[in-house]
């Protein structure tokens, strides 16, 4: 641990020679894809996949770290410069710059959530996005407003990932994998808001995101956003739909600048999460220590 | 005898009427749980018969132990005496079995979490692996430690219960590669180790081709034959895991069920599920002893329904290949069969670096959570996979690694289902299908009333009708399932008990709701 933070002081300590330069593959997410091919090439032996500590090197996003190198310049510079009295090495011959702001834009993404690295763009316009061509706030809520079919997004960037806004609106991938490994993790459905038609004994039909489920009950937030709560034996028909009601191809049916605009807003949803615990003592309760 | 003895016999009798007699796994009183499976046999079939299918309905939560930092136990717990011991790596925890308070708790620094699947029962004595490569025996009456050894060879067992065969203690572990080994249960001292390596001098060295033999892990416990006087147990896959091409050949003895003399550690036989294995197929699923007829003559038979797919039956005397039957829709990682119940892998199905899909999938058509057979019923109860995978590799030299995933296609993605077979024929019964379970899942147990207790992943604990996979009784514990089910008796009155995360429940019949020894004889 101590030689993490001898780097880390080592890297803050370095003339960043690209200081105001930002990554221009930010959000691509076609080049973030080729950044973690080439991330998986050249740097997992030393940083581990995913970013999550390699048998050399530290981890570059690891839930609680703090970096010394946080912008995009900065993290350029490392790769093609190394980190001078580090095992860090210099990638200038065998990457070229092109290569290396897709890896830049890449670890970024593994790291912290969406409100550490807001997307740049109209945020106010963005927000007319939303709520208007969009039409995210038929299923969405923010801040109160917005409908209870999906999830609320009041504080979205600071619980996901820009890459993960990023698939959410573009692709209908939206299975997680577990932390360290390439096993996958299913989601449970509290968090898949797979959508389901059922039909009671007595002729009923509700159609709505499943809230969970287990053999015997369904609980169902219905589209007319009342929650059914249903026994399994009380039903004549449960038809699984294969497609979600979240659409995913906003890169289509929005324009660049709206696409980018509303990805700007969404990404500043949140505050920034803090490591704190909260310091407020509870009198009559039982002693924590 | 003096006056002096009387009186303390009186005392002793009046006092601790609990310890006036040891139970003995031989003896298998089925009030008692006393191994992983139960049994020697793992049969896993409780032969209490208070709660039935007819009364399971009324079934209701006794009582509920939290056992303090931990989650997501593995451990099968033990009953002996009326007391209950859960297990983790350094501890056990003793509790009423009637009432789920704890009677002694024993911690040996440090605390740990890991997946532990249990203790033994012998002789009041309780066993506990630790995660620093020792082996303890604790006096199961109040936790004190009766002696500590290091393992032999410096090694880490895995975390699975040990078992307790003729005073011997056997354990087992997966590094640097796959053994076993035996202690003696009164003392500690170090009786004997196997290898599923092939020695130099053994001729299925060839059966790697040249490369060092290496893999083969055992981290699930074994079953026992105490007229054999064989002990039963599975191997894991061969490493590299993922790249098979330096290993041309079947890879002996991994993915294999083998047969050992528990008195010298020798091997007797041994049957290969799946030779030459490239998508980790470990064969570490319990193999159960059955003695039946088998086409109109009496055997001892050996079932296993194995991760690769495949329902076997051996002979257990010798390891003959009796039969094998396909038990899940899917399955494509082998060409056909040659003599002898040797399959042959299909090679087009070993892991790519841009993935190979695979059925059955790696996590297995069945995996390491225990099955049951109901010997009135001949059935074979179990929790199967369906569902395929996608084998990757990182690059296409030898000793690459990687992993596995859930294959995105259509009808292939996981689905657990509870299913019984005709033990003999190994055709589908019924089929009870676990909603959201998808991974692994619990294990099973069967009873003689009638019922297979069936824990389902996210936490329902569940009762089948065992002739008909009819729901009979369900219960929300709250939390992830991931050990396998129990009964016990204390005074005269049945419990089914189940771990959910860190909480043991303990449920049965309500008190005066039925006749206490109710249900069919």
């Amino acid at each position: 641990m101590k030689a993490l933070y001898f780097i880390a002081l080592i890297a803050a300590a370095a003339p960043a020679a690209h200081a105001q330069e930002a990554d221009r593959y930010t959000n691509n997410t076609v080049a973030i894809e080729e950044g973690r091919g080439l991330y998986n090439g050249a740097c997992t032996a030393c940083h581990g996949v995913n970013g999550t500590a390699g048998e050399i090197g530290p981890g570059l996003a690891i839930p609680g770290r703090s970096y010394a190198r946080n912008t995009d310049a900065q993290i350029f510079d490392a790769i093609k410069h190394g980190i001078p009295d580090t095992a860090m090495p210099a990638h200038q011959n065998t990457l070229d710059d092109d290569q290396i702001w897709k890896i830049t834009a890449y670890v970024k993404g593994l790291r912290g959530t969406a409100i550490d690295a807001p997307s740049p763009g109209d945020i106010v316009h963005g927000e007319a996005v939303f709520w208007g061509k969009a039409e995210c706030g038929s299923c969405h809520m923010v801040r109160g407003r917005g409908s209870v079919i999906g999830p609320d997004l009041t504080n979205l960037a600071s619980s996901r990932k820009i890459n993960s806004i990023i698939a959410a609106l573009t692709s209908e991938q939206h299975r997680v994998y577990g932390p360290g490994g390439l096993q996958p993790h299913n989601l449970v459905p509290l968090q898949t808001y797979r959508v389901v038609q059922v039909t009671t004994l007595g002729g009923k039909t509700v159609r709505g995101v499943l809230r969970n489920e287990d053999s015997f009950s369904m609980q169902i937030m219905g589209l007319d956003q009342q929650l059914y709560l249903l026994d399994r034996a009380k039903l004549k028909t449960i038809i699984y739909e294969p497609k979600g009601l979240m659409p995913t191809d906003y890169d289509q049916r929005l324009s660049k600048v709206e696409f980018d605009d509303l990805l700007a807003f969404l990404t500043r949803l949140g505050s920034p999460p803090t490591s704190q615990e909260p310091q407020v003592r509870m009198p009559g309760g039982r002693d924590p220590d | 005898m003096g006056l002096r003895r009387v009186l303390l016999s009186a005392l002793l009798l009046a006092c601790a009427p609990i310890w006036a007699q040891v139970p003995d796994p031989i003896k298998a009183d089925p009030k008692d749980w006393l191994t992983y499976s139960g049994q020697y046999h793992s049969q896993r079939h409780s032969q209490l018969r208070q709660i039935t299918a007819a009364n399971v309905s009324r079934l209701e939560a006794k009582w509920v132990y939290h056992m303090t930092g931990q989650k997501d136990l593995e451990a099968t717990p033990i009953v002996a005496n009326g007391v209950m011991y859960i297990s983790q790596y350094n501890r056990i925890d003793a509790i009423d079995a009637r009432t789920g308070n704890v009677i002694w708790q024993f911690q040996r620094q440090p605390i740990a979490t890991g997946a532990q699947r249990g203790t033994g029962f012998w002789k009041n004595k309780l066993f506990v692996t630790t995660s620093d490569k020792h082996l303890l025996a604790l006096d199961a009456r109040n936790g004190s430690v009766l002696w500590d050894v290091a393992v032999h060879d410096d090694l880490q067992l895995a975390g699975q219960a040990p078992l307790i065969v003729k005073g011997k203690l056997i354990v087992s572990g997966n590094l640097p590669h796959g053994f076993i080994q035996s202690y003696e249960a009164d003392t500690g001292k170090y009786l004997w180790s196997w290898s599923p390596i092939p020695a130099d001098d053994d001729p299925q060295l060839a059966s790697w081709g040249g490369q060092k033999p290496d893999g083969a892990p055992i981290w699930v416990s074994g079953s026992y034959d105490p007229e054999l006087n064989l002990i039963y147990y599975g191997t894991g896959q061969p490493e590299p895991q993922w790249a098979g091409e330096g290993r041309t050949g079947d890879n002996l003895y991994s993915d294999c069920i083998v047969a050992l003399d528990p008195d010298t550690g020798k091997l007797k036989w041994w049957y290969q599920n799946t030779p030459h294995d490239t998508h980790d197929y470990d064969s570490l699923e319990m193999p159960v002893l059955v003695d039946a007829d088998w086409k109109g003559q009496p055997r001892k038979l050996l079932l296993q329904a194995n991760r690769n797919g495949f329902y076997y039956i051996l002979d257990r005397t010798n390891g003959e290949f009796l039969q094998a039957t396909q038990f899940v829709k899917q399955v494509d990682w082998l060409k056909g069969w040659e003599g002898n119940g040797h399959p042959i892998p299909d090679p087009a199905h070993d892991p790519s670096v841009l993935g190979t899909t695979t059925c059955p999938s790696t996590s297995g058509a069945t995996n390491w959570p225990s099955p049951t057979y109901d010997p009135a019923l001949h059935l074979f109860f179990f929790v199967a996979q369906e569902g395929c995978g996608v084998n990757l590799r990182d690059s296409a030299r030898n000793y690459a690694g990687t992993g596995y995933l859930e294959s995105p296609e259509a009808g292939k993605s996981w689905q657990l289902f509870t299913r019984a077979l005709d033990a003999f024929t190994g055709k589908k019964v019924w089929d009870y299908e676990q909603i959201t379970s998808h991974h692994y899942g619990p294990g099973l147990m069967s009873t003689a009333g009638g019922v297979v207790f069936s824990p389902e992943e996210f936490g329902q604990f569940t009762a089948l009708d065992s002739r008909t996979g009819k729901v009979l009784w369900h219960f929300n514990t709250g939390d992830v399932i991931t050990d396998s089910p129990i009964s016990y008796s204390v005074d005269g009155k049945q419990y089914v008990a189940i771990i959910s995360s860190s909480n043991v429940f303990a449920f049965g019949l309500p008190d005066g709701g039925g006749p206490a020894n109710g249900g069919p004889k």
